[in-house]
């Protein structure tokens, strides 16, 4: 028997294989899936689709947005997530409730205190437990100076996604000092890992005291040095006034909360709405602004800095003595039930869904993270907008991939 | 300090979900016009849909309960007429669970890549280092399209969902009995 050689053309057809499909498809993937996704790919004339990122600096992290355009205009756009997927809650299932804290960290990582808040408030309702009035006063102190530095951060992203490289340096100059102030208190400057179930990881101690009361001194002043570089900047408030309206009804149908919420004029605010913690003995406001749009967004977290500062002040001429830790067993079994807890992040309402069966593990652990539903309302707000715009919409929401991909 | 039974809870089968839904949302005595929490829970012998709402005429949540959805064909409603925003919430509890929505129009894998074929979330589905819980089953691909081995005497249900790719509706099909016999050995 004899194999007859031949030696192929690369014009051949036959030469490639046909691989099946991916993930990597060629995009609009047919037949479309959904209805929504019908609508998506359905083209008509002159319009076109563009890919962005998942690797751009503009994203916040790792999102693919796939944006259909009309020349210069967004017509309509089909968010892809997943890229920064770990599955935190089936992790947290396999842990116990000890290791949930520090699964849960990287999940809101500008504002790590908030997200690792969500299994230790879960767990400490579910056995009913009393966390002493020193530790709670340490975890506000905590939290605010946490929203500080996230707020700070936001502001300088805004204005640098819109072309303005100083307002970044600024806020990274705030957010800098409180995050070498909280490595002081905790030991870690991003995923602090400090809460415990039943208090705190350590009391406060004299570095972290004496780097808060140098900040403290001029931090009002800074703040509104940093107002005063963007709120009368023509270029910022021609490019920030009037983007991206968010009126009330849409706020409330799309699950918004947080700093874009409250720019429509709802004062919803979980740290009012259904107090937790020491916040019904504490004094503060709730800013509200009417406008929705990204102005009235940027303005709001400037209010918002400036009642963080005032709670800070409370906070620390009213902290009792006393301990930080409850007395509980370092290996617990949380008796079996269901909790619903819920606080106020920076971005939005933070809260947790908590199921435990009597074991040490949590039963389901879920994670409600704002920056995913005001990510998704980022898709009703950009079309009709210029692309050059799109980004400056999506930093007005301010949104973190590691609490959306989860 | 902080009120502890805060919380309200109802029960529902998934055939009232729309009409409760409307109801505590357009009724002027509920008022119940922020969805604060939706998600996807696996108790292990059912599935389960979870809402969380919120009044301002009240100062309790109120957690409703959609019970006893069967785990081989999890159907609900989509609440997306009322909040449009839980648009993304459902897919999520679609990926994670398997749970269907109907009326969603967007019902698409939002996290898992759409050529995924299990539901991670699932209590079927363990991971590839449950040390834990499995002890001594070696490394598997986190994918699970075998029975872990303290199962595989019996028959289990195995989801059969093929790739959902080609379809206009998702849908888990018919749940496959399998014999237990491990493909990758």
């Amino acid at each position: 028997m004899t194999t007859e050689q031949t030696i192929r053309s690369l014009d051949d057809p036959d030469l490639f294989v046909e691989t099946p499909g991916t993930i990597y498809d060629a995009i609009p993937p047919l037949p479309p899936r959904t209805e929504r996704e019908a609508e998506f790919y359905a083209m008509r004339d002159g319009e076109m689709l563009i890919n962005l990122g998942p690797q751009h600096p503009s994203t916040h992290g790792v999102l693919r947005v796939v944006l259909k355009i009309d020349g210069e205009r967004v017509v309509d756009l089909d968010p892809v997530l997943g890229y920064l997927h770990r599955g935190v809650e089936k992790i947290c299932e396999n842990g116990d409730w000890h290791h949930a804290i520090s699964n849960c960290d990287p999940l809101e990582y500008i504002a790590a205190m908030f997200s690792e808040a969500m299994p230790v408030m879960v767990a400490e309702k579910l056995l009913d437990l009393e966390v002493p009035r020193r530790a709670e006063y340490i975890r506000v102190l905590a939290w605010e100076l946490n929203r500080i530095s996230s707020h700070a951060l936001f502001v300088g992203w805004l204005a640098l996604d819109l072309g303005g490289l100083t307002p970044v340096l600024y806020g990274f100059i705030e957010r800098d000092e409180i995050v070498e102030m909280l490595a002081a208190l905790t030991g870690q400057r991003l995923l602090f890992n400090y809460l415990r179930i039943g208090g705190v990881n350590g009391d406060l101690n004299h570095d972290f005291l004496s780097r808060l009361g140098d900040w403290m001194g001029n931090a009002l002043k800074r703040i509104e040095d940093q107002q005063k570089l963007l709120n009368s900047n023509e270029i910022f408030v021609a490019r920030t006034r009037g983007l991206g309206v968010v009126d009330r009804d849409m706020a409330r149908r799309t699950l918004l909360s947080g700093p874009v919420l409250r720019a429509t004029g709802i004062p919803y605010d979980v740290r009012r709405a259904h107090p937790y913690s020491v916040y019904p003995e504490l004094e503060f406001t709730i800013p509200t602004r009417e406008e929705g749009d990204s102005y009235a967004r940027y303005l709001l977290h400037l209010d918002e800095i400036k009642q963080s500062i005032h709670i800070i002040d409370q906070v620390l001429h009213r902290m009792p003595d006393g301990p930080v830790m409850a007395k509980v067993p370092r290996l617990m079994r949380i008796p079996p039930g269901r909790a619903y807890v819920s606080i106020e992040s920076p971005r939005g309402q933070y809260s947790a869904y908590g199921m435990s069966d009597g074991s040490d593990q949590p039963f389901r652990l879920r994670i409600h993270d704002p920056s995913f539903f005001n990510l998704q309302a980022v898709g009703l707000l950009m079309p009709g907008n210029l692309v050059a715009d799109t980004m400056a919409i999506m930093a007005s929401v301010d949104p973190i991939m590691g609490g959306i991909d989860k | 300090m902080t009120a502890r039974q805060d919380t309200t809870e109802i029960r529902i089968s998934p055939t009232n979900v729309a009409a409760v839904m409307t109801l505590l949302h357009d009724d002027p005595g509920f008022r119940f016009l922020i969805l604060s929490d939706l998600c996807g829970v696996d108790t292990g012998s059912a599935m389960q849909v979870v809402y969380h709402l919120w009044s301002d005429s009240t100062p309790d949540w109120l957690r409703v309960i959609v019970d006893g959805l069967p785990r081989d064909d999890p159907r609900a409603p989509s609440v997306t007429f009322l909040w449009n925003g839980a648009e993304w919430a459902e897919r999520e509890a679609y990926d994670m669970f398997g749970i269907i929505f109907e009326g969603n129009r967007d019902l698409r894998r939002i996290y898992m890549p759409p050529d995924y074929q299990s539901f991670p979330l699932r209590k079927d589905f363990l991971l590839a280092d449950d040390a834990a819980r499995s002890p001594g089953q070696g490394v598997r691909h986190m994918e699970q399209t075998f029975q872990p081995a303290e199962y595989r005497r019996t028959p289990v249900l195995r989801q059969g969902l093929g790739s959902d790719a080609g379809q206009m509706a998702p849908g888990i099909q018919t749940a496959i009995l399998s014999s237990g016999e491990d493909p990758a050995r």
